[in-house]
């Protein structure tokens, strides 16, 4: 069973007068109560899959293939009431920064009252109730006296609570974290990860879809895992096997990439070249200039998404 | 390490150095008989920097270590304290010695967006520091600046180019090729890597590794990332609200860390590794306003080995092995502490 289907879905942005594709033909689901990464690096996709999903993408920008599932409803082909209707009740969003769902203008409690009547049957008195209950949650202090704050009278790391109320307040099914903790102090982003993990997965069964390019952050929180390269999955699986037996090429280098593990000076693997621009993605496999593997039939051939064994799947022919 | 055994003296030391920022024109206030309130961004820091090592200053928002790092260079002035660069004060150094100073001491930015003009072309971002210092003829510094380029792994081709035309990596490229210009013995980088993707952060550590091999540089990094640190580093000094909390070196750090504000800093640490899941619970609360931080031992609201004195006593930087120092009250001598009550 899955809560939110995403099939063959292919987003395109206009650019110097034609379609560009930044996402490519990318299916996945997912399911109740797990935590899925979204991995890779800038300009991978893995954002414009979110805005997609929400269908909150640019005027530049729009879906020319596949479809999203939200259950049985077709968010690609939704209307935009619709769309207004399930966005913060069975789908939400938290993002980098918090303040794109803060409104600097408005009392902190004015915004999560808000919410909660725009999609739930409350009256005055209970909505107040209910929303100095989500502030506790998500471990504002003196949550009373906060509610009449403003915005810009939270740290960051308080926005970014604030905002994950907001955005738990209708008991979303899934909830879509973009970046969520990439502008925070470590000690501050462990509290928020934590509590993302407490109160929409292991409380209430929600879906999350976490957007990182953090693999420390992957392999804390995530159960399952898909790698992103220039607008493909090139590898999917449980969070443990990625980390343990990464099969793609470019998973590997990732891996070995990192700096830490007591990996001490030596030089950290290279991947050589850099990640290709939209409008210059390189035939077959987007990875052969840069893969250390790469034989000739990775110039023609897009290697499929395919299932091994182990329930890993890859995007290599050197599986094949 | 080695620099301490064999005697040398370090390279660059801050002396009890100190910068607070006042917080609102004070005439007021002053008329008023109030004191002017300040944020003491950085309060009695007192450091060693070893030739052709590196020191990495870590810490989290708001702890000082950029401050720090401009007190370093003299990008801004304390409100007290020295740094000796070789034994002298360089916030009292006449004008030809403080042009001496500045080319043997370069930065490297966080972001290389903002900090390469965008209206000069790459060649002259990196000939600029040679045409300040007057260093050969026109052609010897385009030269250089070709030379630069190259050696931080781009070509010749790129000095034509606009900022804006490089990704982020190149450009922090060129911010190395720049700071390099005039051969530095000693470079503070702050936040040289964060703003890069993984695969290009590793390029680009790669590259100030070899650049310190050849040219036998001397590193301050600046930076949040505790990989970068064990990976990168000597040394290491933990920065907590405005104060060094432990200094040590990294190995010895990161096998055991005493301070219990480093300690839940690394235990909040995302490992790569799903085997090995930290407690998330751990860190408590959040960093105090640096407007108005806790008494004694700054940690002592968020620390969960707090003890009655801590909220009374600043516990100074005490040796504890060699070439370790930490600042706190488990590490006192119990003779040294006033008689406290049990809680």
């Amino acid at each position: 069973m899955s809560l939110l289907s995403v099939r063959h879905l292919t987003t395109e942005f206009y650019s110097g007068g034609r379609w560009l594709e930044a996402v490519s033909d990318v299916s996945f689901d997912l399911r109740p109560g797990e935590i899925l990464g979204l991995v890779g690096e800038s300009g991978c996709g893995k954002s414009t899959i979110a805005y997609s999903v929400m269908r909150l993408l640019a005027k530049n920008a729009r879906i020319s293939g596949g479809e999203v599932w939200l259950g049985d409803v077709n968010l690609t082909a939704a209307d935009d009431g619709r769309l207004q209707d399930l966005r913060g009740s069975r789908l939400s969003m938290i993002f980098q920064d918090p303040m794109t769902a803060l409104d600097s203008l408005f009392t902190v409690g004015h915004q999560v009252i808000e919410t909660l009547q725009e999609h739930l049957d409350l009256d005055a008195a209970a909505a107040r109730a209910r929303a100095l209950e989500l502030l506790r949650q998500v471990g504002i202090p003196a949550a009373e006296e906060r509610l009449n704050a403003y915005p810009y009278q939270f740290s960051g790391g308080m926005s970014q609570r604030i905002a994950l109320a907001i955005a738990i307040s209708c008991q979303p099914q899934v909830l879509i974290a973009d970046e969520p903790t990439t502008a925070l102090d470590v000690t501050i982003q462990a509290q928020i990860l934590h509590l993302i993990r407490r109160l929409m997965v292991e409380e209430g069964g929600t879906g999350v879809l976490l957007i990182t390019h953090d693999l420390g952050v992957v392999a804390q929180v995530c159960d399952r895992v898909a790698v992103m390269y220039a607008g493909k999955i090139v590898e999917f699986g449980a969070v443990e096997s990625i980390f343990s037996d990464p099969l793609h090429p470019y998973t590997q280098a990732l891996l070995n990439s990192l700096p830490s593990q007591g990996i001490k000076r030596g030089a950290l693997e290279n991947i050589r070249g850099r990640v290709p621009s939209l409008d210059d993605r390189p035939t077959g496999c987007r990875f052969h200039p840069r893969c250390p593997h790469a034989r000739d039939i990775c110039r023609v051939e897009a290697p499929p998404l395919l299932r091994r064994a182990g329930g890993q799947e890859v995007a290599c022919v050197l599986y094949d | 390490m080695s620099s301490t055994i064999n005697g040398a003296g370090p390279l660059l030391r801050a002396v009890g150095l100190s910068k607070h920022f006042p917080l609102e024109s004070s005439l007021l206030a002053s008329l008023r008989g109030a004191e002017a309130r300040t944020v003491k961004a950085v309060e009695a820091v007192s450091l060693d920097v070893y030739a052709g090592q590196t020191l990495a200053i870590v810490g989290e928002s708001g702890s000082g270590k950029s401050t720090l790092g401009r007190l370093l260079l003299r990008l801004t002035r304390p409100t007290a304290g020295r740094v000796l660069y070789k034994d002298k004060n360089i916030f009292s150094m006449k004008r030809g010695e403080l042009r001496a100073f500045r080319r043997q001491a370069q930065i490297i930015l966080q972001d290389p967006y903002a900090s390469l003009n965008p209206r000069m072309r790459v060649g002259r971002i990196i000939r600029e520091p040679l045409d300040i210092y007057r260093e050969g003829s026109r052609a010897e510094r385009d030269r250089r600046a070709h030379m630069l380029l190259e050696r931080v792994g781009l070509t010749s081709a790129h000095a034509r180019a606009y900022p804006s035309e490089l990704s982020g990596g190149q450009r922090q490229r060129v911010g190395i090729a720049a700071a390099l210009a005039l051969s530095p013995e000693i470079i503070i980088a702050d936040e040289p890597t964060s703003s890069l993707d993984v695969s290009v952060q590793a390029q680009t550590l790669n590259l100030l590794s070899e650049l310190q091999r050849d040219f036998n540089l001397t590193y301050v990094f600046i930076t949040h990332d505790l990989g970068v640190v064990q990976h990168f580093s000597d040394r290491v000094a933990v920065m907590y609200l405005g104060r060094i909390v432990e200094e040590a070196p990294t190995e010895a750090l990161f096998a055991a860390p005493q301070h219990p504000y480093t300690q839940v800093l690394f235990s909040a640490i995302p490992l790569p590794d799903p085997t090995r899941r930290v407690n998330w619970d751990l860190p408590k609360g959040e960093p105090p306003s640096p407007l108005d931080p806790p008494s004694g031992c700054h940690f002592h609201p968020r620390c969960p080995k707090v003890m009655t004195a801590c909220s009374a006593i600043e516990p100074p930087l005490k040796a504890t092995g060699p070439a370790r120092r930490v600042a706190c009250l488990l590490f006192e001598a119990e003779a040294d502490l006033p008689q406290t009550k049990g809680d």
